[in-house]
This record gives structure tokens, sequence and C-alpha cells, in this order.
């Protein structure tokens, strides 16, 4: 009857192909031959949700079990979800249309704060309780986890349990607890408290904040024996020992990112200032080649691809890159699979490496500067120079290459407009490389992409306790950057700075934005990462009907002693470290790779963990 | 290599591109010799016999496949059947000359199972004799470009109605006109036929269950051509 009723909706919306299932290598299995039946939530549409790597990693690893099974569902558009709910279609998986509220466990990944009020949208759409309080064991024990997992307190009213780090081993052992207590037939809630005894597990409902009068945390404390004052991240040692998919599903639709993807190493050691994931990542760990070309070989015969892309933090410092490259060149190039190479840096050894990878197809070269000037760079501990990035369009240029991508953030601490300045001047000596390139050697049509984001602090790094630039000031910035920017074989875009501005509340938000959150999504906000749905008066509206002062998230500094809603959380990295490097900021002092020379960020202190690279 | 595949009711709303692109990927696993074009961007060489509108089932669609080595049909087929989703498997493989000419050129007819439901399907089903039964039926065909009323009376070469198992459903079988400037689409057919029946159109589910040549007067399955 449901699976009629979804057919009929089907005919109705705009891309059925985001709601039918059934494609190549999704694994259908039996719900009556198994113990736990686990839905796996991208908050997002189909064709974003199926191109993120670690989902797939995880549907592969819970579906490998004997005694459990793994479905897809994604955040329904709002043509359909508006659909859904006039016709009385609760949510529904891909696989088999079953509704998402019997299944046993329903695990959400956690990608950008601007997919949290999606997270509602799926909540309610499958008629399971916003609140974790209400819920009851007619509905799915719901699990998040992902990089915004390191700031879990927004959502800490919607979630059951958060999973912090690699959830490789940390997914199983969430569906073993689960599993027990189902058999056991113990109460939800000694449930949630045996997840809260897993290393790496949050339980939001076992702990209580308290706050200042000035607004800030006062105290942050479990409300039970048992349940740990801090929580310590999961970390995988080996990256050969861990599962990897060897099959993945291949889509009908087109979608974001189609292509063999493989994951070559995991962690960065550049100690970039502002950039999360390079923290909370740590340490890094690298694949095997043999390991790599074994999954390229399977993954190719499996899916019919026609694309590989070796994916990380940081490829480019993936230590056997140019053999790996060329290896798989020579193997795949009967089958007319390319290789691309994302996140390459410029400092890395790549000129071999892109001979290699031109022959196949010549696609754009990304280069992520983030900063207009040497002093602002330094700040940031983004160790590239201007002669990098010029020596390399040079040989870029030469090699055959015209077009070419510069990324920026602006609203970066100690930024003035000179710093502005040197974005216009960088983009105008790449143009300058280019036209200075023999006629008869550089290819045809140079474009310049250049884009500038509005830089959102971020819990975890050197700049957790940096104020974010106010949306005036973006919008001034804004202003100068597009008059300067006006230069010939130059496109320039930039990002929204209302949407950066709630991102900054929700990636250091504490328990009482959460009201906030739900109030939004009450007020029709869903898919505010889209441009043609984002509405920021919307979101005034939230704050202002909840009582939350944006600002005091967004726009404060916070002092060295200040609790910070994320500190139980233990991210590998310590909070001595971050401040250290925090004062090394303001003062424009670098700090060099961590392999070349150990910077004590804290990792050492788990056994094992800087030695599997 | 000519394919002979079902588009399943749940790909019904697959594009052309889409189903295109899985075709590809699912050529490129089957390892079978296929071949490519020259040129700067080699391509696999490959047509469907006719494209099917997303939203409407097939059951024996045809894809022409150029091979450039030595295979046999049951390899084919199998290679085939391994890697194709359960809702795009293939029936039949049959392996003919370069030389002939494309399979798409002999398409004359297709025919529609069209399964109605509700509405006032019993009033459509009781009137079919009586709408076949008129010399010329006139109806607005659209295209791209323009709209032009034509009679579509000679491209239905057959049409019966049948009432189903539960009431007010019925399963109307029609073998209608395919060749260009006579293509004659089911639901432009459901909409004359109504229309002579003066009832609304009920919920159809269409699903293309043939598609046809002619020798001497006489339809034959496309891939027997």
């Amino acid at each position: 009857m449901l699976k009629e009723k979804i057919d009929g909706l089907l005919d109705r919306v705009q891309k059925p192909a985001r709601y039918m299932g059934g494609e190549m290598n999704a694994v259908l299995k039996d719900p009556n031959s198994v113990a736990i039946r686990y839905a796996f939530a991208f908050p997002d549409v189909y064709e974003v949700g199926m191109s993120h790597l670690g989902s797939r990693i995880l549907y592969d690893i819970i579906n490998k079990r004997e005694d459990a099974l793994c479905e897809r569902v994604f955040t329904p558009w709002v043509d359909m979800a508006d659909l859904m709910r006039e016709e009385n279609v609760p949510l529904f998986s891909l696989e088999t249309r079953s509704p998402i509220r019997s299944f046993d466990m329903l695990g959400i990944t956690l990608q950008y704060e601007m997919s949290y009020t999606n997270i509602l949208e799926i909540l309610d759409l499958s008629g399971i309780p916003l609140h974790s309080e209400d819920r009851t064991w007619d509905d799915p024990i719901v699990i998040a986890g992902g990089p915004c997992a390191f700031n879990p307190e927004p959502l800490h009213r919607f979630i059951d349990a958060f999973s912090i780090g690699d959830g490789e081993i940390s997914t199983l052992e969430t569906i073993d607890v689960v599993k027990a207590c189902k058999a056991e037939g113990v109460s939800r809630q000694e449930c949630l408290r045996r997840l809260s005894r897993l290393r790496g597990v949050y339980v939001p409902s076992l702990y209580e904040a308290s706050y200042n009068e000035d607004g800030t945390l006062k105290a942050f404390e479990p409300t039970e024996e048992g349940v740990p004052r801090t929580v310590v991240k999961n970390m995988i040692a080996d990256l050969d020992k861990a599962e990897y998919p060897e099959s993945v599903i291949v889509p009908f639709m087109e979608i974001v990112h189609d292509r063999i993807n493989i994951e070559v190493l995991r962690g960065c050691t550049r100690g970039c200032r502002f950039c999360q994931a390079g923290m909370i990542y740590r340490p890094v760990r690298e694949r095997s080649m043999e390991r790599i070309l074994d999954l390229a070989k399977k993954l190719v015969d499996e899916t019919g691809y026609e694309e590989i892309t070796l994916s990380s933090l940081s490829t480019g410092d993936y230590t056997c890159l140019p053999q790996l490259a060329h290896e798989l060149m020579e193997r795949f190039a009967e089958k007319r699979v390319a290789l691309s190479l994302p996140s390459l840096r410029l400092d890395s050894n790549l000129k071999q490496t892109l001979e290699e990878t031109q022959k196949v197809r010549k696609s754009s070269l990304t280069y992520a500067m983030e900063a207009g000037t040497q002093r602002l760079r330094d700040v940031i501990n983004k160790g590239i120079t201007e002669e990098n990035l010029i020596s390399s369009v040079s040989d870029a240029f030469a090699g055959g290459w015209s077009s070419v991508k510069l990324y920026f953030m602006f609203g970066l601490p100690t930024e003035t407009f000179e710093d502005l300045d040197g974005i216009a001047d960088l983009a105008n000596k790449v143009v300058r490389k280019y036209f200075e390139t023999p006629k008869h050697i550089r290819a045809k049509g140079l474009r310049v992409n250049c884009s500038a984001s509005c830089f959102v602090p971020k819990p975890f790094t050197p700049f957790q306790w940096e104020p974010q630039d106010t949306i005036e000031q973006f919008e001034e910035k804004q202003k100068h950057l597009c008059h300067i920017m006006h230069i010939k074989g130059v496109e320039f875009n930039w990002h929204e700075p209302q949407v950066s501005f709630l991102e900054a509340v929700f990636a250091r938000g504490d328990r009482r934005t959460a009201d906030a959150l739900e109030a939004a999504w009450r007020l029709g906000c869903r898919f505010d990462g889209w441009t043609d749905q984002f509405k920021f008066d919307k979101w005034m509206e939230a704050f202002e009907q909840t009582g939350v002062n944006p600002e005091f998230y967004a726009n404060r500094r916070r002092e060295k002693d200040e609790l910070l809603p994320w500190a139980f959380i233990d991210a590998g990295v310590t909070q001595q470290y971050l401040w250290r490097e925090h004062e090394r900021a303001l003062q424009a002092q670098t700090t060099p790779d961590c392999r070349k020379g150990c910077q004590g960020c804290g990792l050492k202190r788990f056994e094992g963990a800087c030695e599997g690279r | 290599m000519l394919l002979q595949f079902q588009k399943g009711d749940i790909v019904r709303h697959l594009g052309l591109l889409d189903l295109q692109r899985t075709m590809q990927r699912a050529l490129r696993r089957s390892n079978l010799p296929v071949a490519y074009s020259k040129g700067f961007n080699p391509h696999m060489v490959m047509s469907f016999a006719s494209a099917l509108s997303s939203g409407i089932a097939g059951d024996a669609e045809l894809l022409d496949v150029s091979l450039c080595g030595e295979t046999t049909e049951e390899e084919c087929l199998a290679a085939m059947n391994r890697v194709l989703p359960p809702a795009l498997q293939a029936s039949r493989v049959r392996l003919v000359d370069d030389r002939f000419p494309k399979v798409s050129a002999s398409l004359r007819t297709a025919r529609y199972r069209i399964t109605l439901r509700g509405g006032e399907t019993k009033r459509i089903v009781d009137d079919v004799p009586a709408f076949l039964a008129q010399e010329e039926i006139m109806a607005l065909r659209k295209t791209k470009k323009n709209e032009t009323m034509v009679n579509i009376r000679p491209m239905i070469h057959e049409l019966t109605a049948q009432a189903g198992e539960q009431e007010d459903t019925a399963v109307l079988t029609a073998r209608v006109s395919f060749v260009e400037q006579a293509t004659l689409k089911p639901d432009l057919l459901m909409d004359a036929l109504c229309t002579h029946a003066q009832a609304g159109l009920p919920r159809c589910e269409i699903r293309r269950t043939q598609l046809l040549g002619d020798v001497g007067g006489q339809p034959v399955a496309l891939i027997d051509m």
C-alpha cells in the first residue's frame, strides 16, 4: 500500500530518480533475516548525499554484517516533502521503501551546519518525535556523527547519541549495544546509558549544562555515575586494516561527484589554523599503494566508472603520489579510466604527477591560496608563497592548462584592506603569467576563476576563540573586493555573508541554540545551504522568538579561560596546543608541518597514533 | 549486438540520458568487446531503437551496440545480466552484421499496454468500438515547434479493451504507428479516446510491450527483422 502510494507521488515530482532506488550494487537484504535494521541518512538531496564517501563506507560496513542491514534515506526536496505531507506518506528508505520509523537505528551524518534544519525535516517526515526525550522503543535510536559532531550541542535535544571521530569501528559497536539491549528487553534509557560507555559516544541527555550571568557556560557535568566526563574521539590506527568498500552503488542520475573515490590518506599535518578538518582528523594515516591499486581494480570492475579520484585533505602529501599516479594511469589506460587529483598543494612535488594525469584529460587546476598576502598566510599558517603559486601556474600554462581556480577567504583574524588588495594582486600575476607563456605552447581561452568565502571560526581550531566579522563588515569588504576584482580573464565569485553568519552561530553554538534551530524549522527553513531556499528573515525571526542572540555566538571574542561548550570532547589535539597556535597566529609566526618535527599537538598521548604513515 | 531489455516499473522514471549512462557503465563492466568511435573523444557506438519517455515502463526495449571482437549471443546475454540492475534485466541478445541497416530504421509500430484505474474507466472501455468506428479522429499533436490538428485514425492499428479484475480498472492494448511524421504517442491516444467518451482522464499506467517492424504487411518483433 505504501509502495503504491510512493509510486503515485513519483509521477508528480521534479526528479523522481532521487527516490527511486534500484541502482546497480544497491544492497537488498531480507528484513526478517537480520537483528538490526539501520537507516542511514544524509540530510540533503540524493545527488549531494550519494557523493559523500563516509556514508558509502558505513553503508558497506553495516551491510557486511550478517545480522544487520543498512538502507539509505535523503532529505526529500521541497516538492516531494510537501506532497508527502499532503498525501500522508511517511519518509521511506530507498532500498525497500520501508518507513524510516520502523528501523532499529537511524544514523545521520553531520557534514555542514546548514543541513541541521534538514535533520528536523527528516525526523518529522518520518513521524519520529523531534525531541529525544519523547521517543520510545517504537522509534529508532537516532545516532549522529561526522565533523559537526565535534560540537554536538546545537543538536543535543534531537539526537539520542553522537558518535565522535572515525566511524568504522564505532558504528559497529553501537549496533552491538542496541542489538543486545533489544534482545534483553531493557529500557531505552538503559540502552542510551550503555551507549554512553562506548569510547567516542556522547549521549547528551546524560549531561547537564549551567550558565553564568554573562551567558557563558558555567559548568558541564554528567548527571549520573559511570557516564564519562570526557568523551574521547575514535581513531582508526591503520587504514589498511580498516574496511573500505570494494563495490559501490552506481546511481542512475548524475550526482555531484560521479566517479570512483579512493581515500588515500586521512588527516593532515600541515596545521592550517582555520581548518577544522586538519585538526580533528589527526593523526595522518596513509593507505598503502598496494591496497589502493587493489581497490582501484575492484572498483573499476564493479562500477564501470570512467574516472577515479584520489581523495583526502591533501592528496599531494601522499608519500608515493607520483608513483601511484603513474601505476594507475598505466593499468587503466586501456579501459579509458581517467585519474583526477583534488586538493593538490602547490608545494608538493607536482610536476611529474600533472604530466602523468594530463595524458587522458585536462581539467582545471585548483589553488587554495586562502589569503592575499604573505603576512596573512603566515597568520593562518598556510604554507604557500606567491612564488609557489606563480611557478606552479607557469608550469601548468606551459603544460597546456588554461583554466585555473583560486580560492580565498576573507574576514580572517587580523585582516586589513591591504590583505584584500593582495587577492587582486595575485589574480593579476596569474593572468600576466599566462600571457607571458609563448602563444604556440599555451592553450587557448584563459579562465581564472577566483572565489572568496567568508571565514567561519570553528571549534577545535586555533581560531575557536576569535570573533567572526559582522555581516556589515563582510559586506564592506565584499564591496571593495568586487571593485578591485574587475580584471580581464578573471571571474570573481563570493559567498553570502548571511549564510556564513549562521554557520558561525551553530559551529560554536551551545545547547540554547537548539531552540532557535527548531523555531527556524517551524517557520519553514530547510535546505538552508541552497540559495533559492535560504530564508534569512525567518532565521532572524526564530532568534527573536526564542531570545537567542546570534551575535553572542558568531561575533564575540572568547577569553582563554572561558569554558567552551565542546571542551568536554577530547579531539586528539589539546586545548593548550590550540591556544599556543592561537597566540603564534596573532604574532604571524608560522608552525612547520609536524612530519618535520613534533609540535606537541596532543596526539602522541595515544599509543601508536603518529606511526601510521 | 541487439540487446532486448526491460525497463522495469521502479525505474520507469528514468530519462533517456540516465538510461544511456547506465547502459554505458554496464557495458564497461561487462567486459564485452565494445567498439569505440574514432576521434579525439572516443565513445561507445550505441543507440536505442527508440527513446522511451520518462514515466513509461518497457517490456522489450532495444539497444544497438557495435562490438569489435568475437563473442556469442549466450555470452553477451549472460555478461549483461550479470552487470545490469534487477529492474533493467535483458531477455534476449541477437548478433547482427554491422552492414545491416540500423534497427531503428525498421521500426514501424509499437504496442502498448495501458492500465486504467478509477475515474470513468468503465465509460471509456464501453466507448472503444464507437471510437474506432470513426473514419477520422482529429487530435491536437504538440511538438517542440508547433501544434497541429492531425487525423490519428490511420495511426491506430489495433485497440482493444478489457475490464480488469477489480472494479474501475481496465487494460487497453494498442498498436500504434511509430514512424517519423506519423508517431502516435499513447497519451495523445488516451486524450482523444477520453474526449470521445466524454470522460475524464483516469490514472494511466503506460507500458510499452513491443517494438515492431513490418514484413509483407504483418507486424514482426523488431529484434527479428
